[in-house]
């Protein structure tokens, strides 16, 4: 019995979908068009009482406007930094690994084992005014005072970058593998040069890659809070600080969703323009 | 199963998530009832092991392993780093905690939600030594609510040593010396309340205009500030921070931990400070309260308090906790503070209204978003 079988294979990961993604999901949405009482308890209602939707027109506030702006602009300059470190590594890797190639993908994904957190806090180590690196600085004599490079969001994009390159170097290195080396030899033989081989056959070649880093880089940096928040200073708030902030600081947890909710509908667009993006890719290749 | 044995279709498997998905809705819907008990009434003898949640490194932990020994009970500790976070486990019945430490205004706030117990504080002996001031404080008029452990003031710890023209005013917080090596607290009501006592309000002003204005003058704070953070010990002990607002127990914290104590100095504002008292509770859900009451009293005793505040830097209003606190800050004497301070009643955060609090919180969020 096909259906059967097919019915019950899905049953576990669609009970794990439904309790961990949907419901949560659903509460968020209910949550954001709650309001708090009293007490200062978020309590939830209906989103067609009367001031559901203030949560809403609290969000397009243009006070929040700089945050958005910051976020969106981290996340670019992160996406970009992921790609300039990530794709020559993945190009060496799977160009010139030889046997050992997935053994260093292994090295290079055994940092991100540890938790972002964790990770994040030795960057604090690292970058502090009487940090590791100012230390190594004063000790060379490049500067008797140090610098100061954390509090600032040079250091956040920094943490940020260090924090998501992992998933710009694993797409582009399985668009590489999947390259046929005989096309760099072909532009070769066609009298491209190294740079214009690179960029008329290799590049296009491995967009698919690359597309698929810059969105798995770009998203979650766009909803980060640990690395503002650790590294950060008083000119670094970015949407996920915002967000977390009305749940822990300013109580206010119908707002915070309703933030959610937004920054998802946003996060939803940019994944539609790549999947589109995607789509028309993959069409000549069919 | 039999549900595994029908072959659901595409319409009847999405019908089955969208039940669910709104049976969460129509719960989520209930969950959100008032469940006011009534308040407990604690005797103080041993009925369990202890779990205390508390702020992180405020207590010397040899008093939880003498109390232990003495008792032959267990005593745990875990730790929140904001009251906020401490009131939400609360509430979702977490621990379930035997003993909290929120400050006098969340306590009148935990109070009426009906989320205390209560006790007879003659029951304790030690509560004989504690301050007068706590037989009736406005956080808990009848103190059988609570019972102190600290009480603080806000001021600015400063560089004595690279730090010059401080003017002991909020003003100093905006000192070009310390341009781009100052901290603001990151608590919404100290951050609003200093601004609000900068611009001569109330400290407690509850006045949309009022706030409004405090809020630029944080926004012009905020281009000479490095953070806002509560890490004042280590923001003074590292040297990022020349200028720091402050509680006062972190700057004796912060001298017991450097090699040059004498170059940061305190002080205390003209145009006023908050002062506000830390306070130990026993939730109503808590499994051993009456164990919970006994560890109140141990804190409260003479040499016990002695040996709490030179472990943790702050002044505890009880007999032995204060003269220790005395021999702390003799060298710096702005840093003490009396009871005398906490009388006047204005300098401590007090929401009038639940409105009054959201429009300050919200505020701090937009200082910091912007």
């Amino acid at each position: 019995m096909a259906g059967g079988f097919w019915t019950r294979f899905l049953a576990a990961p669609g009970l794990w979908l439904l309790c961990l993604f949907a419901l949560p999901l659903t509460l968020t949405l209910a949550m954001s068009f709650g309001y708090v009482d009293e007490f200062g308890r978020a309590a939830y209602d209906s989103p067609f009482a009367p001031g559901a939707l203030d949560n809403y027109a609290d969000a397009f506030d243009p006070i929040y406007l700089p945050s958005l702006v910051r976020s969106v602009t981290y996340a670019l300059g992160t996406t970009a930094l992921c790609l300039a470190i990530g794709y020559p590594i993945a190009y060496y890797i799977a160009r010139f690994g030889g046997r050992r190639k997935y053994l260093l993908i292994g090295l290079l994904v055994l940092p991100f084992f540890v938790n972002y957190l964790v990770r994040t806090y030795a960057w604090v180590a690292l970058l502090s005014d009487e940090g590791l690196v100012n230390n190594a600085l004063i000790d060379l004599g490049v500067t008797s005072q140090g610098i100061q490079m954390i509090n600032t969001p040079w250091a956040v994009i920094g943490g940020l970058t260090y924090g998501y390159l992992v998933f710009m170097i694993l797409p582009v290195f399985a668009a590489l593998e999947r390259m046929d080396p005989a096309v760099i030899e072909a532009g070769k033989d066609l009298y491209g040069n190294k740079l214009q081989t690179f960029l008329h056959v290799t590049l296009p070649q491995t967009r698919q890659g690359i597309l698929a880093g810059s969105v798995l880089v770009f998203l979650p940096s766009v909803g980060d809070f640990v690395s503002a928040t650790l590294l950060g200073g008083p000119n670094t708030f970015m949407v996920g600080n915002l967000i977390q902030d009305q749940f822990f600081a300013a109580n206010n947890w119908p707002f915070g969703a309703a933030l959610t909710v937004i920054m998802m509908i946003f996060l939803t667009i940019w994944m539609i323009g790549y999947l589109r993006a995607a789509a028309r890719e993959a069409r000549p290749a069919l | 199963m039999e549900i595994f044995d029908q072959r659901l279709n595409r319409r009847q498997t999405l019908q089955v998530g969208a039940g669910a998905v709104l049976a969460a809705y129509g719960l989520s819907a209930c969950g959100s009832n008032d469940t006011r008990g009534e308040a407990k009434f604690v005797k103080p003898e041993i009925d369990g092991d202890l779990l205390i949640f508390n702020w992180a490194e405020y207590m010397d932990p040899l008093l939880k392993k003498s109390f232990s020994e003495k008792y032959g009970v267990e005593v745990n500790e875990v730790n929140f780093d904001n009251l906020e976070g401490m009131v939400i486990k609360l509430r979702q019945g977490g621990g379930p905690y035997d003993l909290i430490f929120p400050s006098g205004e969340y306590v009148s706030r935990l109070k009426l939600e009906g989320l205390l117990a209560t006790f007879d504080r003659d029951s304790i002996p030690n509560s004989k030594g504690v301050n007068p001031y706590y037989d009736s404080p406005w956080y808990d008029e009848d103190s059988n609510h609570s019972m102190p452990y600290t009480y603080y003031t806000t001021g600015i710890c400063w560089r004595n040593d690279l730090v010059t023209d401080m003017t002991g005013s909020w003003n100093d917080l905006t000192n070009p010396a310390g341009d781009g090596r100052m901290f603001i607290l990151d608590d919404f009501q100290e951050a609003i309340g200093e601004a609000n006592l900068l611009n001569g309000f109330e400290l407690n002003t509850e006045d949309p205009d009022q706030i409004e204005q405090s809020k630029e003058t944080l926004l012009e704070q905020k281009e000479f500030a490095r953070g806002f953070s509560t890490n004042t010990v280590q923001n003074l002990a590292t040297g990022a921070a020349l200028i720091q607002q402050a509680w006062n127990g972190d700057v004796v914290n912060t001298r017991n931990q450097v090699s040059n104590p004498e170059d940061f100095s305190y002080e205390t504002c003209k145009e006023g400070i908050p002062v506000g008292s830390d306070t130990m509770a026993i939730p109503n859900n808590a499994r051993s309260p009456g164990t919970a009451l006994l560890f109140i009293n141990w804190i409260l005793d003479p040499e016990n308090a002695a040996q709490n505040v030179a472990w943790h830097g702050y002044p505890q209003p009880v007999e032995g906790g204060e003269q220790e606190f005395q021999k702390l800050v003799k060298e710096e004497p702005s840093i003490a503070v009396s009871i005398e301070e906490l009388r006047d009643k204005e300098l401590e955060f007090v929401f009038e209204t639940p409105e009054g609090r959201q429009l300050w919180a919200e505020t701090f969020v937009e200082v910091k978003a912007a």
